[in-house]
């Protein structure tokens, strides 16, 4: 097991298509990052986002011998499981007005968004946080999508690139319009008096 | 908690799922790059078409339309091969956007690659001679795009510019002709000292372009008389040799 621990996820990848148990490996490798990806961009029980992973893990089995090596197998996990959640979405309109992300996230989110927001002892007031939460849900869902991926799931703007199969400017034109856009809700929240130095 | 990855794997083993095969991906990864490189090639066949008719728009008519530059211009732009240089410029950029690395490129760039690649073509297809032939079949066998190609030829229907087009119905004279226009009028046509160009000879049911003067109504002194259209097969240098007989 602690070798497969320390295997390229390229290299489980080959192996998985000979013996399905390696496929276990790799499925227990992005379970929980996958999972919490669900929870941060939807509204959705843990069931539900189970029974979402679920689908994710099968179309991945399925489409093995189309991963491209030239392409990070996260960056393509990924954009399997953005691909399901909008299938998700279309189905049955998963992302309703309050996103659920727990304090950490929105702390870290905003941190990142603007490091002159002060958050320490503002979300202390549970008051703020709820106001906080809500100026997020009130962002596009291209806008919420893709400051998740870059500083929630700390991913590069090439692999953000190859999740939302977007050229890399655009990822870069739309991380600033979606942090721009934060900080308009946010002053329409009055947020800017309590978050921002 | 439950084991959710141990789950699904009982669930591929249990519904004997596999992989999709290798050639499938092939073959999704080969259709997409034809259905591409299939769009750019028809482009380029409409941009040869447009290069064509844009060659032989008998520009030096300008001149006779000086009120309505723009209206000749109208007159001489291929929309229709443009709107299908366009509609396939889209088919390439959708299909392009949907290769394994398109998605790195923005709709600009795609655009602007996939135009370029069909006016290369086009000019490819052009030199060799065969935007011409495809006009011609175009126009014999679509008798709405003969339509559309007639319909151009309305910009000779303006004798007070000194721009005439018609039949001749009766050979008065070496020197005057009867000529039906293609609102059905009657014109006398002075021919005493007209150029005729692409070998042609005053003869009976002919359709002519002239280019001349109205000297009263109904009454028009030619300069120069061309053939109402050219004919397939005679390339550039035989460009104007046509009698066509309607």
């Amino acid at each position: 097991m602690n070798d497969y621990k320390n295997m390229p996820d390229e290299q489980l990848v080959q192996l998985s298509l000979n013996n399905q148990d390696y496929f276990y490996y790799l499925m227990k490798r992005y379970e929980i990052k996958l999972l919490r990806y669900i929870k941060r961009l939807t509204t959705v029980s843990q069931e539900e986002a189970k029974d979402i992973i679920q689908e994710i893990f099968i179309k991945v089995y399925r489409n093995l011998n189309g991963f491209n090596p030239k392409l990070k197998f996260s960056s393509w996990i990924y954009r399997i499981a953005h691909n399901e959640i909008i299938n998700q979405y279309r189905k049955t309109k998963l992302c309703s007005s309050i996103i659920p992300l727990n304090i950490e996230d929105e702390a870290n989110l905003i941190d990142a968004i603007n490091d002159s927001i002060e958050i320490d002892g503002a979300y202390e007031n549970l008051e703020t946080a709820e106001r906080v939460r809500k100026a997020l849900s009130e962002l596009p869902d291209k806008y919420r999508e893709i400051l998740v991926l870059r500083y929630l799931e700390d991913k590069s703007y090439e692999e953000i690139s190859d999740i939302l199969r977007k050229p890399p400017g655009t990822v870069a034109t739309q991380i600033n319009r979606a942090k721009a856009s934060f900080k308009k809700i946010a002053w329409r929240h009055q947020l800017d008096k309590e978050l921002i130095k | 908690m439950a084991d959710i990855s141990k789950d699904i794997l009982e669930k591929i083993k249990k519904e004997k799922m596999r992989p999709y095969p290798k050639q499938y991906f092939l073959l999704k990864r080969s259709v997409v790059w034809a259905v591409f490189g299939l769009s750019i090639f028809l482009g380029s066949i409409a941009c040869a078409i447009t290069l064509f008719q844009l060659r032989y728009a008998q520009w030096d008519l300008y001149k006779h339309l000086t009120h309505s530059l723009t209206e000749f211009v109208l007159l001489v732009i291929p929309f229709f091969w443009l709107t299908f240089l366009l509609g396939f410029t889209w088919l390439a950029y959708y299909y392009f956007r949907r290769t394994e690395r398109g998605y790195q490129y923005t709709a600009i760039w795609i655009v602007l690659s996939s135009i370029a690649l069909s006016i290369i073509g086009g000019g490819l297809l052009y030199s060799t001679g065969l935007s011409e032939k495809l006009e011609f079949v175009f126009q014999e066998n679509l008798p709405f795009y003969k339509k559309l190609q007639e319909s151009k030829q309305k910009v000779w229907m303006s004798p007070e510019h000194g721009l005439l087009a018609g039949k001749i119905i009766k050979i008065i004279s070496d020197q005057k002709v009867e000529l039906k226009d293609l609102k059905g009028s009657i014109w006398i046509i002075d021919i005493a000292d007209t150029i005729w160009r692409g070998r042609l000879r005053p003869v009976k049911d002919l359709k002519i372009k002239i280019l001349g003067k109205m000297q009263a109504q109904n009454q028009f002194k030619a300069d120069e008389i061309r053939p109402w259209k050219r004919r397939r097969g005679s390339g550039k240098k035989h460009y104007f040799r046509c009698i066509e007989k309607k």
